[in-house]
């Protein structure tokens, strides 16, 4: 897998993350009324927590791919298989009605206080929060970032999976686009089960 | 109001003539480029059939107010000749329905419409078609191809999907073979698996730098061309878009009444359907007459329709302006409607307004394939051979 492959799959599975841990932002952002100007300053702050919990989590992948992973004399095989693992998780996932472990879904956690003293914290920290949301599409970004059996290419790869998740929050400040929100989650549904396909098949390939 | 006559030119002879006059005039225009070829038998023959199969469709679409049922017979009848005479000229070229890398580097594969969809990207990034065809010149060049596409983009948005795709008409006959279709409740999501579809295709062939819809999926290349199988990654490839032939344009349809190939596969509808927000035309339901007896959601060919679109009194973005919810609809709530205006008044004008374009389409695509074939027939039936 190469830079542009993680931003693919940020692209390809960035429908699931507006869909599910968009609303954590949207409140906000309807809350405050802002304009969308102001809100834009919000989404970028979003974005900024995001990207801090998905450059943590791509230096981890790395360190991972790079110790365990890159020694073992069997990488294309485990890499296949963990591929094929996740392919079929995501198609599972397209297919039922399961809640994520999405950390900034209920509530940001971020008490009261703290938001009205430093007001950019809340959507900072919403950001940070629904980014290590623990569900398929990321877990396959995981793989993706350890098959790169480097920790500055796996933190890199992360970087370019955000910037393809991130490219369907730029509507955001538009709230209105929102009101598709339902259609929105069944066709990231549809497109969760579609690139589950091919990466189960990358997967078989990489075995065979 | 009386049923009968709830159009201008419904039940009138002389109003559907008079409104069928100038389409004759555009048939005569773009079936025989204002000057028919009669140089001999064969060709008369099939320019007079075509020309008079073609005006009394138009007639009758006027003259009884039934739209999806005389449309449907014209767009079958583009999809059987489209395949035909596309194949008789492969193996008048080629000598095959195959292709084979050398054709691919000669650039000789015809552009289809559904390709658009997967070049856009790659051709915005590295400034290149990504598909083996001519970009002008030659038989179904690039650029006249994304000329048709944004044209009827503009002027009937997904409307396209039902009066000049030719490939459609394939599953809008095997979706009326039975007249009872044995899955009945069909879950209105699925309507959105497309949109999926055009988003995944659209990426994977930006970053593979290859139309992936083309080279795996599009069921289309039963009747059309397809890789010659040289490998077992080809073979894999026939067998694939060979079972979603039979699957989603024969098994499913026919099950169902529904389009299932245009509704849940085609990317090109998908990114149609966003068109069909800034073309003037759309399908409305006019609430004060709408008895809510469901029948249009049951006759949409495309799951467009479910209680909460009749509600907000619109199907939903992926209609495809067929009509049938229209014809169906005994109280003619549902009517075509051009954007701005009052739903209950000047429906007759809309309708007609937006007959001509469409009906246009339809005979741009279907004139010259129909004519072909005809004289494949009588060569056919004067020599015993297809292709001579």
């Amino acid at each position: 897998m190469n830079y542009s492959a993680g931003f693919v799959l940020g692209l390809s599975t960035g429908v699931v993350c507006l869909a599910y841990c968009g609303p954590v932002i949207v409140p906000y952002l309807m809350g405050e009324g802002n304009t969308i100007y102001k809100n834009a300053g919000s989404v970028s702050l979003f974005l900024t927590g995001r990207l801090m919990a998905y450059i943590m989590v791509g230096l981890l992948a790395g360190i991972v791919g790079k110790t365990l992973l890159q020694p073992s004399s069997l990488k294309t095989v485990l890499m296949g298989i963990l591929y094929m693992l996740l392919s079929v998780l995501l198609i599972i996932y397209g297919f039922h009605r399961f809640r994520e472990i999405c950390l900034g879904r209920s509530h940001l956690p971020v008490k009261k206080s703290y938001a009205r003293r430093w007001p950019f914290i809340v959507p900072l920290a919403g950001g940070f929060a629904t980014g290590l949301n623990i569900c398929p599409p990321f877990l396959l970004a995981i793989t993706g970032a350890m098959e790169t059996g480097d920790i500055a290419r796996s933190a890199w790869f992360f970087i370019m999976f955000f910037l393809g998740t991130a490219i369907y929050f730029i509507p955001l400040p538009f709230i209105g686009f929102f009101r598709k929100q339902a259609a929105l989650r069944i066709i990231g549904k549809f497109a969760a089960i579609l690139a589950g396909i091919i990466y189960l098949y990358k997967g078989i390939i990489m075995i065979i | 109001m009386k049923s009968k006559s709830f159009y201008s030119t419904q039940g009138s002879i002389w109003k559907s003539t008079l409104l069928t006059f100038p389409m004759i005039l555009l048939i005569l225009l773009f079936v025989a480029g204002g000057r028919p070829d009669l140089s001999t038998p064969e060709k008369s023959i099939a320019f007079l059939v075509t020309f008079v199969f073609l005006t009394a469709l138009f007639f009758l679409i006027l003259y009884t107010g039934k739209t999806d049922r005389y449309r449907a017979a014209g767009f079958i009848t583009l999809a059987l000749f489209f395949a035909l005479t596309f194949i008789v000229n492969l193996i008048r070229e080629r000598g095959a329905m195959t292709f084979n890398q050398e054709n691919m580097l000669a650039c000789e594969i015809p552009f289809c419409h559904i390709v658009t969809t997967m070049i856009i990207i790659p051709a915005l990034i590295t400034k290149s078609i990504i598909f083996p065809g001519s970009i002008i010149g030659g038989f179904a060049a690039i650029a006249s191809m994304l000329v048709i596409v944004i044209g009827v983009s503009l002027a009937l948005g997904r409307g396209f999907c039902s009066w000049g795709c030719f490939y459609g008409g394939w599953d809008d006959g095997t979706s009326r073979i039975m007249r009872k279709p044995k899955i009945k409740k069909i879950n209105p999501v699925f309507r959105w698996i497309s949109f999926a579809v055009l988003l995944i295709v659209a990426l994977i062939s930006a970053v593979a730098l290859n139309p992936v819809y083309c080279d795996w999926l599009c069921p289309f290349k039963t009747v059309t061309e397809f890789e010659k199988i040289t490998s077992f990654t080809v073979l894999m490839k026939t067998v694939v878009f060979v079972s979603l032939f039979a699957a989603l344009v024969i098994i499913l349809p026919v099950l169902t009444g529904k389009r299932i190939q245009c509704t849940t596969l085609c990317p090109m509808g998908a990114l149609m359907a966003l068109t069909n927000k800034i073309n003037a035309f759309d399908v409305r339901i006019n609430k004060n007459v709408c008895n809510n007896c469901e029948n249009c959601v049951k006759a949409c060919p495309t799951l467009s329709l479910s209680k909460e679109d009749m509600a907000a009194g619109r199907p939903s973005i992926t209609c495809m302006k067929c009509g049938k919810c229209i014809d169906t609809c005994t109280k003619h709530a549902i009517l075509y409607h051009i954007k701005g205006t009052p739903v209950d008044r000047n429906f007759s004008l809309a309708r007609n307004l937006f007959l001509y374009p469409a009906y246009l389409l339809l005979v741009i695509f279907l004139g010259g394939p129909m004519q072909t074939g005809i004289i494949l027939f009588m060569n056919l039936i004067k020599t015993g051979h297809l292709i001579n």
